[in-house]
């Protein structure tokens, strides 16, 4: 995470003047450093749709912050939306594709003119997946750079130490966009009038996994998963789905949040061994479910392995091909990941090639001074498409806003939604007891190196279906 | 051995005598103020550390009721989690009114003892989990038990660690004290040996009648009990050696 606020606001045309001095401010020295003078003078030049602004969330909170009084209010010709998400650490693939899908809805939108004149800039801060910088870049978001909303936030524990501090605002009528993240704390009281959510639950894609699972004869369900908010969530949603069919989970086991890849699974692999599961699910993230999933398969524990959507589906499958030099797919044969949106593949869904249009014309980046390890990103993800259509609907709700935009608004706006096309074949609308667009889960294993839909369970992982090597 | 050399023999004598008799004593007094500093704090640390577990747990206990009615036990996973970072706080477990764990901090599992101890328990228990160490867990009971219990489990590696430190201060600071104060009194019975050793070599001086020694200016012109007694003597060796004097 860069240390410096150096202040490097690409617009869609010369660069706009900061409404508020202290985002304007040159770095430390007074001046703009020369790449960052550089670039503002390229983005200019060239009109890059891209409005980005950056943050210094190692700089202490100034004490004492109070609200100004704005009330959300936004200048004439922009609005300020605060991201915070994971541009570092071992869950980067996440924050960074998810900012890369958005950036591309939002690149067109700001070329076309942005939304009713006003360009949609958004202001950025690394989290690295941990809460305590997520909670502190939300009060600098809200009380400093007084955005309009918070929108791009990825992760369970990140957002639910959110909640709190936006019923603590209430007044001000901070509202949360499309989280990156399933879990229920922001679909239900006391924090759910704070968030309203695109994507299924968690619930809703354990509850898939599980029916599927149980359906096809394996009713031994264990579960991996992070040792946090995001990992009981998902293990709740297990433990309901199995409920309903008088069954309990099977097994049990855990890691911590920020495990790498490199790290040792054996003793959790081997935890869920004794249990003798039909199926684990596992609910983490990429780098933690890639090494459970290679792990699993080194020490005999051949059973499939599902992952849910937050997982990052390119990212886990990225580190497993790699992971086997002699034969890419070693790993992935028993893999099956839930989706709560469709196959990025599939392009006879209309927002699918709009997608990938926009991706490929914008190949949008997370800026540089929020780089601070290597990655490459994909050029499609289902993470990506996520983005894009968060960024999609989010556009549509600031364009329902009459006259100039204040957050007493959104509700209106956001109610006012109703059977909404956004080209993926599921209508979206919204409604004071409905804060979730979506309801599908789509299911994907993976074939020729890449995810594809699963349309037959049971041909690909009933108890029938494994040949004598053990292989689905 | 000449008697004057025994004199001064029997003051070194004197003088290490003093040395010991201080010693034992500062010795005697750094030991008991040591025992009893060990025990009051290690005592005492031990229970404020039960304590401040009992009081996280009865803390979670109460924050719990609503999350835990409203079965939201990601929000539930999430307060914990906090309280986790808690120094010597290293395990935390909700279980429900029918015993079963619904959140902890476990990782890679929950440990078999723990699975088969008693999920309603509230009083202090002293485990020790495989591959983890020894712990003290308390426990607080959620809505009178009718809706679980919180478990915490404090590191009593990590605490006998920190009583070490707190004791091993306390024994530094009074091995200090022993240092100066017998530095001090060897320094203080120096002082008021180095002149008995003046007087002494004095009297040796009027034992032999040497005329320079009898009449050492340095000790007859004390004005404390030394020059006294040495004037004195130097008196009475002078009577002696006078016929008619009185």
């Amino acid at each position: 995470m860069s240390g410096s606020r150096k202040g490097t606001q690409p617009s869609d045309g010369p660069p706009v003047p900061d409404r508020d001095p202290a985002r304007a401010a040159p770095p430390p020295g007074g001046l703009l450093t020369r790449r960052s003078a550089i670039r503002a003078g390229l983005a200019g030049l060239l009109g890059a749709p891209f409005a980005t602004s950056l943050g210094a969330s190692t700089r202490p909170l100034a004490p004492g912050l109070r609200w100004s009084g704005k009330q959300g209010t936004q200048p004439d010709d922009e609005i300020l939306l605060g991201v915070s998400a994971a541009f570092s650490g071992p869950s980067r693939g996440l924050g960074t594709e998810l900012y890369r899908g958005a950036m591309s809805c939002f690149g067109q939108v700001n070329e076309q003119g942005g939304v009713n004149g006003r360009r949609i800039v958004l202001k950025l801060y690394d989290d690295g997946y941990q809460p305590d910088p997520c909670v502190e870049n939300t009060l600098r978001l809200m009380l400093e750079d007084e955005v309009f909303l918070l929108f791009g936030y990825v992760g369970t524990p990140t957002v639910t130490r959110v909640l709190p501090l936006l019923k603590k605002f209430q007044d001000q009528q901070m509202y949360i966009f499309f989280p990156f993240t399933g879990a229920q704390p922001q679909r239900e009281p006391p924090y759910g009038e704070f968030a309203f959510n695109l994507r299924a639950s968690y619930g809703q894609e354990t509850a898939g996994l599980v029916d599927n699972f149980v359906r096809i004869g394996r009713r031994r369900i264990a579960v991996f998963y992070q040792a946090d908010a995001y990992g009981r969530s998902g293990w709740a949603g297990v433990r309901a789905a199995l409920a309903r069919h008088g069954e309990t989970i099977a097994g049990e086991a855990t890691y911590r949040r920020g495990t790498q890849f490199t790290s040792v699974m054996r003793p959790q692999v081997e935890i869920l061994q004794e249990a003798e599961p039909d199926a684990v699910i596992c609910v983490g993230a990429y780098a933690a479910c890639a090494a459970f999933a290679r792990d699993a398969m080194d020490l005999g524990l051949h059973v499939p392995i599902a992952n849910l959507s937050f997982v990052g589906s390119e990212n886990l499958l990225a580190l497993l091909m790699d992971a086997s030099s002699d034969d890419p797919a070693y790993y992935t044969p028993w893999l099956v990941n839930s989706q709560v949106v469709p196959s990025y593949e599939d392009t006879s869904i209309p927002a699918v090639p709009e997608y990938r249009d926009l991706m490929t014309r914008y190949d949008p980046q997370v800026p540089e001074e929020l780089v601070v390890e290597p990655y490459d990103p994909f050029p499609y993800s289902f993470t990506s498409l996520e983005g894009y259509l968060d960024a999609k609907l989010l556009t549509e709700i600031l364009g329902r806003i009459d006259g100039t935009p204040e957050r007493s608004k959104l509700n209106d706006a956001v109610f006012s939604v109703r059977n909404y096309d956004l080209g993926i074949g599921e209508r979206v609308s919204f409604g004071p007891d409905r804060r979730q667009g979506l309801q599908s889960v789509y299911y994907t294993v993976v074939e020729d190196g890449r995810f594809v839909t699963l349309s037959d369970w049971d041909a690909k992982f009933g108890l029938d279906a494994t040949t004598s090597d053990g292989a689905p | 051995m000449t008697p004057p050399e025994q004199q001064a023999i029997r003051i070194k004598r004197l003088f290490r005598k003093t040395r010991f008799g201080i010693f034992v004593l500062f010795g005697a007094i750094v030991f008991a103020t040591s025992t009893l500093s060990i025990r009051t704090v290690s005592s005492q640390l031990q229970e404020e550390y039960e304590s401040n577990s009992a009081n996280i747990a009865k803390n979670i206990a109460d924050s719990s009721v609503d999350i835990l009615l409203n079965r939201n036990l990601a929000t539930l996973q999430s307060l914990i989690d906090q309280f986790i970072e808690i120094q010597s706080i290293r395990y935390i477990y909700i279980t429900s009114d029918t015993g079963e764990i619904l959140t902890h901090t476990f990782v890679p599992g929950v440990p078999d003892v723990i699975r088969e101890g008693d999920p309603h328990a509230t009083e202090p228990i002293e485990r020790s989990l495989p591959g983890m160490g020894d712990f003290v867990e308390v426990g607080s009971p959620i809505l009178a038990g009718q809706a679980g219990t919180v478990h915490v489990g404090m590191d009593l590696d990590l605490v006998r660690l920190k009583i070490q430190r707190a004791t091993g201060q306390q024994i530094a600071l009074i091995c200090i004290i022993l240092i100066v104060g017998v530095l001090g009194s060897i320094w203080f019975v120096k002082l008021a040996v180095t002149p008995l050793e003046e007087l002494l070599s004095y009297v040796v001086g009027l034992a032999r009648r040497d005329p320079g020694g009898m009449t050492d200016a340095r000790v007859l012109a004390r004005d404390d009990e030394i020059g006294e007694m040495a004037r004195l003597m130097l008196h009475a060796v002078k009577g002696e050696t006078t016929p008619g004097a009185d």
